[in-house]
């Protein structure tokens, strides 16, 4: 099929006409294009099967990876733009770094409670990892972060994969400082208030993750706690979960 | 040119160099240590990638003895032994420290314990996964760490160059791919742990940006490299036209779970060739008998087989699968319902950099994890064997490095002396036209698949070192435009430059081992030579005059003689320590 690219680029709107085959997704019309058509042009990419969450940007109006967009269903206009709220180093690649500095503020890392020794007994039927499961998978793409319609008006707000992030670890009976992280994410300016549900993150997830639904989850336990409701302990049965993997 | 020194210079940001950088740190962390990654920390590389999962003895029926030998036999028992005893014995501490340190959770059983799935090779079901997309986690969780710990990193910097005078090694010169500007790195110690990753093949797995770095720096700095004829083809790489998609791996959960593997008449040709271990046979022998089917004609539309899975029904498959059924759905087919269409893939490399079991090289401050090491696995990699490798010896190396970096000389190399350096990697700047490496590259690849493959034989093999002697020319001729900035196709040439010197390296040593092994088959000694070949084959490169010499050694049982060679090893022509 006969296409033409549009790409923004940071000398502007550069247009590319080529001939696609099935099976292509945009990131086969970049390779395409640098290689035959421009070589300077610019963007990333490593795994190209959405596992590395790389190529992100932004696909006829819609965060999307560019390796897992097949062409087929784009039309013969394709419109490619560097991902938003983040700073554009050279056409298609941005600095994800303002991606990384909002995810690092959660301290995303397991801070693991000493009396784990070895790996918890977690038997699905407990249902104890059912809310971590379903948001565990990210691939720290920035496709939500640059969805989000509140990052555009408040810079500061933390954005959904990091509060993703926080509730994992918050939901972990494994970590031990829920305090710090509650704390964290509950923070005026940059917290989990700021989200307005309006879901677009839901909707470019490549992972069909949720990060709106962690994101309620934790403005609940921040209400709990502000009404003395949250428990600053672990359950007896958790405790015990804890200790027979010993 | 900006230049700097530190205590540990760590080139890759995959399991091994992740896992590196945290133990050197936590042994010592008052270390400055550095961490250089070609992509964006964490996401580059192919311990990502990993899908089917991570073999370690956990369950008490089965036993580390049990895994070794699987290990053994899987590699032809042309493994160090050492290296692949430290690979069994550490990976149930390394599974715990990535449960209860790393912050990983992998899939369980009913009764909460680690669930263990079915591999290729193995004679007990022994690989922790999490779903089929295994090494997100992992990856995910030791990115979390490191940014935990503060430890510095250089995203989308690429090594190019060690600085090494043939004893040691003391640096590395680093491009910043986002400037196109050149930093040089001193350090007491240097970690390679790049990854291989095989994409001089037509057909290749790995991710877009690897090009087999490492092997090509160490080999330039003189480093003693092992093996490097044994290259993994995996069975199924999915077909997906023109795309890119293609050659990803379909993982070996799906021959585990008892999946068939068909040609284009509808037969389970693996009878043909492991009627006793069927679709679980290991990577080597399923691979070749796949290219055999397609060779002899017996393919699809796309020149492949087909792998089927259908028959452990709809909800199994979906349940267990998701990633693979995604991915297939992703290109039109329809993983659930029917047979896929895969062709071998070139997925691995078991050759690398010669080491000990603290990843010492034969460099001084020069140490080698993951990949980028050779040994381990011997002739073939089990499935599972390889993000075990990159963890484990990413923590070992790291303890290796927490003790010695700070009793390693810091060398400091001259600012002309950087300057001429970088000068040399930026030479296909001086041309206004020339020859576009993507093009350089599909060449290669083309010609590694079709004369030094999964089928070898040494009249390709001459034409192929001859063709690779052209390319290595042709490189010369390589015209670079533009911005300095993200410049692309300057990274495609510093790409294919490594990659055609690591299939020269590929070809002289399939040229030298005149028998099938593992991966290596050649058609014109097509037997397994017990009583001459029980070997190793090493190259090493002369820095003085770039000459390459080739040797061999005998294998060192030094933990284990098979069953199957005492007789051999009576007779003397192979030696017990």
């Amino acid at each position: 099929m006969q296409v033409t690219v549009h790409i923004d680029r940071a000398s502007g709107m550069h247009d590319y006409s080529l001939d696609t085959k099935t099976q292509q997704t945009v990131l086969d019309a970049l390779f395409f294009i640098q290689n035959e058509l421009d070589e300077t042009l610019a963007f990333r990419c490593s795994c190209r099967v959405g596992m590395c969450g790389s190529c992100g940007m932004v696909i006829n109006g819609r965060e999307g990876l560019a390796c897992r967009t097949n062409l087929d269903r784009l039309g013969r206009d394709i419109y490619l733009r560097p991902l938003r709220h983040m700073r554009r180093i050279k056409d298609l690649v941005v600095d994800m770094d303002e991606f990384f500095t909002k995810y690092r503020a959660v301290d995303p890392y397991l801070k693991a409670r000493p009396e784990v020794h070895s790996p918890i007994v977690a038997p699905p039927i407990s249902r104890m990892r059912e809310d971590i499961d379903v948001g565990l998978e990210c691939i720290s793409c920035g496709l939500c972060l640059s969805a989000c319609d509140v990052v555009g008006v408040v810079s500061e707000f933390l954005g959904p994969a990091a509060l993703n992030r926080a509730y994992n670890l918050i939901a972990d009976v494994r970590d031990e400082d829920l305090d710090t992280r509650l704390g964290l994410v509950g923070q005026e300016r940059s917290g989990v208030w700021q989200c307005h549900t309006h879901m677009s993150c839901v909707e470019v997830c490549p992972k069909n993750i949720a990060p709106t639904r962690a994101i309620a989850h934790l403005k609940r336990k921040l209400i709990a706690r502000r009404f003395g409701l949250h428990r600053e302990r672990l359950t007896p049965q958790q405790q015990t979960i804890i200790q027979e993997g010993r | 040119m900006h230049t700097e020194s530190v205590d540990v210079l760590i080139l890759g940001s995959g399991g091994a160099g992740l896992f590196a950088a945290i133990h050197a740190y936590d042994r010592n962390p008052s270390l400055n240590i550095l961490v250089v990654t070609k992509g964006l920390l964490g996401k580059s590389g192919c311990t990502r990638m990993v899908q089917g999962g991570f073999n370690v003895v956990l369950d008490p029926a089965d036993s580390v003895e049990r895994h070794f030998a699987d290990t053994l036999k899987g590699g032809r028992y042309i493994n160090d032994q050492e290296l692949a005893w430290a690979l069994v014995e550490d990976a149930p501490a390394t599974i715990n420290e990535l449960e209860t340190q790393v912050g990983c959770f992998f899939d369980r059983r009913d009764d909460g314990t680690i669930h263990q799935k079915a591999f290729a090779g193995q004679s007990f079901d022994r690989t922790v996964h999490r779903g089929d997309l295994t090494g997100i986690e992992i990856m995910e969780r030791l990115r979390d760490q490191v940014l935990g710990r503060g430890i510095r990193v250089l995203e989308e910097h690429r090594a190019v160059e060690l600085v090494a005078d043939g004893t040691r090694v003391t640096g590395a010169l680093v491009l910043d791919i986002r400037r196109g500007t050149f930093t040089g790195v001193s350090s007491r110690a240097t970690l390679l742990a790049t990854g291989g990753g095989p994409t001089m093949y037509k057909i290749a797995a790995p991710s877009l940006e690897k090009s087999e770095d490492g092997l090509a720096l160490a080999y330039r700095a003189g480093a003693l490299m092992r093996d490097m004829e044994m290259v993994q083809f995996h069975p199924t790489g999915l077909l997906a036209g023109a795309g890119r998609v293609t050659g990803s791996v379909l993982e070996e959960g799906l021959r585990g779970a008892g999946g068939y593997l068909f040609n284009a008449n509808g037969e389970r040709y693996m009878v043909r060739y492991d009627k006793d271990r069927m679709e679980r046979a290991t990577r080597d022998v399923v691979a070749r008998a796949g290219y055999m089917e397609i060779m002899a004609g017996r393919h699809g539309p796309q020149g492949g087989v087909f792998i089927d899975v259908s028959h452990l029904g709809a909800a199994f498959v979906r349940k267990t699968f998701p990633g693979m059924v995604q991915r297939v759905k992703d290109v039109g087919f329809d993983l659930v319902t029917g047979p896929v269409e895969v062709s071998p893939t070139a997925h691995f490399h078991m050759g690398g950099v010669a080491i000990d079991a603290s990843g010492h090289s034969s460099l001084s401050g020069l140490y080698v994890a993951g990949e980028d090491a050779g040994g381990v696995h011997g002739a073939n990699r089990l499935g599972g064997n390889g993000v075990a490798e990159s963890t484990i010896y990413g923590r070992r190396v790291g303890d290796a490095l927490g003790r010695e970096a700070m009793d390693l000389p810091l060398v400091t190399t001259t600012d002309n002396d950087w300057a001429q350096r970088a000068q040399h990697h930026a030479r296909f700047w001086d041309r206004s036209t020339g020859l576009n490496p993507a093009h350089l590259l599909a060449e290669l690849k083309g010609l590694m698949w079709d004369r030094c493959g999964l089928v070898r034989r040494q009249s390709d093999l001459l034409a192929c070192q001859h063709s690779l002697s052209d390319l290595e020319s042709r490189v010369e001729q390589i015209g670079v435009g533009g911005d300095l900035e993200y410049n692309l196709r300057w990274g495609d040439a510093l790409n294919v430059e490594s990659l055609i010197t690591v299939s020269q390296m590929i070809v002289q040593s399939a040229l030298v081992r005149t028998e099938s092994r593992g991966s290596h088959f050649r058609e014109d000694y097509p037997r397994e030579d017990n009583r001459h070949w029980l070997k190793t084959v090493y190259v090493q490169r002369d820095i003085e005059d770039g000459s390459c010499e080739i040797t061999t050694r005998d294998i060192a049982f030094s933990r284990l003689v098979p069953q199957e060679f005492q007789e051999v090893m009576k007779n003397g022509s192979i030696m017990a320590p």
